[in-house]
């Protein structure tokens, strides 16, 4: 483990992100819209998470 | 201190102490007292949640670590926070918040059973207890350093502003305040970053300066073999464990959220907060990287935040900074001493008194808000000859993270696990935990994801021979999108 390159870590991170923002899209709008009865686009929680998911790909990109 | 500056930390002491008591003639029962009456709404909690988040240690210690490892101490707020609080917004916090608990150990309490809730309630708070003693001392020690006050008398200021709040206007008087606290935080972050960003010559000189003598402080990861952070632990401990434990299971940090309106306010506010802890590091690691670049003359990292303020920032933005230091401290205590409250109200004196009667409870939540902030600057004076005990504390609380991550996360995503096998997995848990920390004496962040591992696969296995919750409860208490209209 000692000899693992810092490099990977910053891969890594990238992979976990790029895999949450892929499993994202799994959450039905229904379920996260609940009880609402206003639906805007901007609601969508989905695209909350991929714009916080896009500044962490850029923050460990400019990082690495 | 110039008259400037003392003038806004008054000024801001009077401002949080009318908004809160304002708010107390809201309160009619413990559902407004705890739950806010459920009327937040995302942004005021979403910036609620990054008060109670950010404490004296965020601040001064991060600024300290940052002056030593550089960008890689932000990865508390980045890998460290932000998948675990994407998935708190669309699983764990709609779950919650659709089954009307009013704490964690409450929604424990009906997935498991009760044993389950009351060892979580007792331990969380006894550890708040400490907790709170160690912020109502860092908050006067703050004042001591920066006003002179004696350390009694920040204690007695501190714990009367703080109290005068909190116990009349109870959550949503903390959640409006901590709101107004974050934003004057974020404030002085920005003005810091510009102004040293400019004096450093713009932001490549700044980068240049501080690569030339230290150059893996733009790293975001230290290296495999480092004692402190290695990168393997960090990411497998803090970013699997550490971090889905606290941002899914916290009861100060989560409580915001069963308080919210409606179930996408609820999801909406962590979102919100994630957002904003994107962005935290500009506050907490920023000043430590700037007093590096302009080889600040301070004899101990800690010391890189108070150089910054005092040699760095002008006269009334200094003032700013201060309250905003002020206002971490202070909306880490008010936000301990309302869950602290909520948990021994309802979580352990409903269960070992048998009694479920909740007609008392606003009463109560008050006095034991009182009895905590009172007990917490009694502590607070002696909290260096207590630091031993802190820390056992702070060791014992976190053997029970990664079994209680395996509780939340096979509880809440499949109908398997059994009340059972939920208790006996917390209790072999923490032992496998004691084992492999205090015995074998493993980093803390391996031990995590190790008691993590040992957690899911003893849960998945015992429920496998023990008798399930029944369907109609599980319906409510388990996450199923996909089943309902």
């Amino acid at each position: 483990m000692i000899d693992l390159p810092v490099a990977w870590a910053n891969y890594i991170s990238m992979g976990i992100f790029i895999f949450l923002g892929c499993l994202v899209w799994i959450v039905p709008k229904k379920a996260i819209l609940a009880g609402q009865s206003e639906t805007d686009r901007w609601r969508d929680l989905r695209i909350w998470a991929m714009v916080l998911i896009g500044l962490q790909l850029t923050i460990y990109w400019i990082f690495s | 201190m110039h008259p400037l500056d003392l003038a806004i930390i008054i000024g801001y002491l009077a401002l949080i102490t009318f908004v809160g008591i304002k708010l107390g003639s809201k309160v009619k029962n413990a559902h407004d007292f705890f739950l806010a009456g459920r009327s937040l709404t995302w942004w005021v909690i979403g910036l609620s949640i990054i008060g109670t988040n950010i404490d004296t240690n965020s601040y001064v210690g991060a600024s300290g670590n940052a002056y030593n490892v550089g960008i890689a101490q932000a990865n508390f707020e980045w890998i460290g926070a932000i998948p675990a609080m994407i998935i708190a917004s669309l699983i764990f916090i709609p779950l919650y918040w659709r089954a009307g608990v009013y704490s964690i150990p409450e929604y424990l309490g009906l997935r498991y059973n009760q044993g389950v809730r009351v060892v979580a309630a007792l331990i969380a708070s006894i550890f708040a207890v400490f907790a709170l003693g160690v912020a109502m001392w860092a908050l006067a020690l703050t004042l001591e350093t920066y006003l002179g006050w004696p350390i009694w008398v920040g204690i007695l200021v501190s714990g009367t502003v703080v109290g005068l709040y909190s116990i009349a206007g109870g959550l949503a008087a903390v959640a409006i305040t901590d709101s107004i606290q974050v934003s004057i935080m974020f404030l002085c972050g920005i003005i810091i970053v510009g102004i040293g960003i400019s004096d450093a010559g713009g932001f490549s000189a700044f980068a240049t300066t501080l690569t030339q003598d230290n150059p893996t402080h733009l790293q975001a990861y230290l290296p495999a073999d480092d004692e402190g952070f290695p990168w393997p632990g960090v990411i497998l401990g803090l970013g699997f464990v550490l971090s889905p434990a606290y941002w899914i299971g916290s009861q100060a940090i989560l409580q915001r959220t069963l308080g919210a309106r409606t179930q996408w306010d609820a999801s909406a506010s962590m979102m919100f907060a994630a957002l904003a802890k994107t962005f935290i590091p500009l506050l907490v690691v920023f000043p430590g990287i700037l007093a590096l670049v302009m080889k600040a003359d301070i004899d101990y990292p800690d010391m890189a935040l108070p150089w910054v303020i005092k040699n760095v920032l002008p006269p009334g933005i200094s003032g700013l900074m201060f309250v905003a230091i002020i206002a971490a401290l202070q909306s880490s205590i008010d936000s301990g001493v309302n869950s602290t409250s909520l948990m021994i109200t309802r979580d352990i004196r409903h269960v070992l008194m048998k009694n479920h009667d909740t007609a008392n409870d606003l009463k109560v939540g008050r006095y034991l808000t009182l009895v905590l902030l009172l007990s917490s600057m009694c502590i607070a004076p002696f909290i260096g000859d207590l630091g031993g005990i802190f820390t056992f504390l702070q060791t014992i609380l976190s053997l029970f993270q990664g079994p209680m991550l395996a509780l939340l996360l096979l509880g809440a995503m499949t109908q398997r696990a059994t009340p059972m096998a939920g208790l006996w997995t917390l209790v072999s848990g923490v032992l496998v935990s004691a084992l492999l920390l205090i015995v074998l004496e493993w980093n803390l962040l391996y031990v995590a994801f190790v008691s993590f591992c040992y957690s899911m696969v003893a849960l998945w296995t015992v429920s496998g021979f023990t008798e399930k919750l029944s369907a109609e409860k599980l319906a409510t208490l388990t996450y199923r999108p996909w089943s309902r209209t």
